[in-house]
């Protein structure tokens, strides 16, 4: 059997990340950061993250150093944000060897603690990030402020600084037309929803993120609750769907998303849009155990076959048609694998 | 006036559309209407610095804050220099004491972004002793001048001398350092040289 360990609630969520927004007291923030106080806050966050004692080891990277494709990399496995790259000149990452862990630098705010892991964990997520937190913070102060919280850079994070996202698989909700109502829910919990690729129901993948908007006046624990409780329901809604379709006519279900597998094992061309949508039929197909795959290591190969990672594969500037027989022949070699085993 | 899409939060945005020559009016919140101009291409303020720049232009537009916004223009942060102008187009801010210089405008663009403007969340640890005894010294002074207004002056007495013991724990703790907020000791006056070598 493969080693992919399946993550509570998988079947329909991907992943949970929390992003904590700091900024150390006694420097300027963002739009007055010069260079060397850009090197100050990398110097002063590995200093205080590399040597503590929480035992996981750090690889710091420079955006500036990197090639283009190894960063576009990072953002689709979703190591790094994209605003990040936004700062290319003077920000850093500091990545966890699991990868569950990272430490951006001078993105927005001056530091970005991230704890990310497959399926629903928002907690454990956040507790990951807070332990990082604390280990900066007791050497060296972050701005704080006892009505405002932390301080960050856009007033719109003050707070907590935190930002707690679920990326959600929902092909069954979106056939279904009901991603509106949905969108439309969780906006009166104070919880945004979009389209991780492109927005509403042509969300590429019908892949969804839900995140929590406030980040003044409730707690950190009050926010991963209610947003865990929210996206539970979600799950919820969206195996009601699967379960109903597969009710309604199974053998037309299983021939539609199967086909799907068909093409990519047996394509020679693969274009990014024509992935996403087989893929998302692939994994639909996967969770209603109509394919013996295991669905974490579905997710890693569609980050492994977005655009950036597959520069970063064949180790050279690539263009798009080469681009798609690449994705093609890597489809065929690692999905081969992941149902041999 | 509540939002017309979500009915929760209150409306800061008046939408008006007009489709195939009909005419329909929504009041919206910044929540509802950041979704809406997703869905409204012609619509651009799609960025967050563009966002708080109008929350900004709606409370100025409003007539009786007039005369305080007039004098919001003038603020400006010592620390790093930051003028209001400054922060109103970029809708960052460029330091922790900028929370400071701009504390009035923002408490207002605070309260329209997040519903709130009190953090409930984490302390530091460096900073928990003092913070909660700085929470508790502001809660004695409500009390306290609720006390005087009802002309409870035994009580205010009380609540007087509470307020003198914990404000000089406060300034034991700091002295000792068990408090370690650095104030801003790195900087001079001012951050830096000032533009050339932003990155």
């Amino acid at each position: 059997m493969s080693d992919y360990v399946q993550a509570p609630e998988q079947d329909v969520v991907i992943s949970s990340r929390v992003r904590l927004s700091r900024n150390y007291d006694d420097l300027p923030f963002s739009p007055k950061l010069t260079r060397e106080y850009a090197e100050e806050v990398i110097d002063r966050t590995a200093d205080a993250v590399f040597n503590g004692k929480n035992g996981d080891a750090y690889t710091l990277f420079r955006m500036s150093d990197m090639e283009q494709d190894a960063r576009a990399r990072l953002v689709e496995h979703h190591l790094i944000s994209y605003d990040l790259l936004k700062y290319v000149n003077r920000s850093a990452a500091m990545i966890s060897s699991a990868g569950t862990i990272t430490v951006m630098l001078n993105e927005e705010d001056h530091v970005r603690f991230q704890g990310m892991l497959p399926g629903l964990q928002l907690e454990r997520s956040a507790d990951m990030a807070i332990r990082l937190d604390d280990q900066v913070s007791a050497q060296y102060p972050f701005a704080f402020d006892s009505q405002l919280g932390y301080l960050t850079a856009y007033p719109a994070n003050v707070g907590t600084g935190m930002r707690c996202s679920v990326v959600m698989h929902l092909p069954a909700l979106a056939s279904a037309g009901q991603i509106g109502t949905v969108m439309q829910a969780v906006a009166k919990l104070g919880l945004t929803i979009r389209g991780l690729y492109g927005d509403g129901s042509e969300a590429r993948g019908h892949l969804y993120q839900v995140s929590n908007q406030a980040t003044l006046g409730r707690s950190e624990e009050d926010v991963v609750h209610s947003l865990a409780a929210a996206v539970e329901q979600i799950v919820e809604h969206e195996r009601t769907m699967r379960e109903n379709a597969e009710k309604k006519d199974m053998l037309s279900l299983q021939d539609r998303l199967l086909r799907s597998w068909g093409e990519l094992m047996y394509a020679r061309i693969m274009p990014i849009d024509e992935f996403m949508r087989r893929y998302s039929d692939i994994r639909y197909a996967a969770s209603m155990g109509y394919l013996h795959a295991p669905l974490p290591g579905l997710d890693v190969i569609m980050m492994d076959v977005q655009p950036g990672s597959l520069g970063v594969r064949a180790g050279k500037l690539i263009g798009e048609r080469e681009a798609e027989i690449l994705r093609a022949k890597t489809l065929r070699e690692e999905l081969g694998k992941l149902v041999m085993d | 006036m509540m939002c017309d899409e979500c009915g929760i939060r209150e409306a800061k945005f008046h939408l008006t559309t007009i489709k195939n020559d009909e005419r329909s009016e929504r009041r919206l919140c910044p929540v509802c209407m950041a979704k809406y101009q997703k869905q409204l291409p012609g619509l651009d303020f799609t960025d967050l610095a563009g966002i708080i720049n109008n929350m900004l232009s709606n409370i100025r537009g409003s007539r009786e804050e007039a005369q305080e916004t007039e004098a919001w223009s003038e603020l400006i942060c010592e620390q790093c220099g930051t003028t209001y102008a400054e922060f109103r187009k970029s809708g960052m801010v460029g330091c922790a004491n900028c929370y400071s210089a701009f504390r009035e405008p923002l408490d207002s663009l605070l309260q329209r972004i997040h519903g709130n403007t009190q953090h409930t969340g984490r302390i530091p640890g460096a900073v928990r002793k003092g913070v909660s005894l700085r929470m508790n010294i502001d809660r004695l002074r409500e009390q306290l001048n609720k006390a005087v207004a009802q002309e409870e002056y035994e009580q205010a007495a009380k609540l007087r001398d509470a307020i003198r013991t914990l404000t000089a724990q406060l300034n034991n703790a700091d002295a000792n350092g068990d408090i370690k907020v650095r104030p801003h000791q790195r900087l001079d006056s001012q951050f830096g040289e000032g533009g050339e070598n932003h990155v």
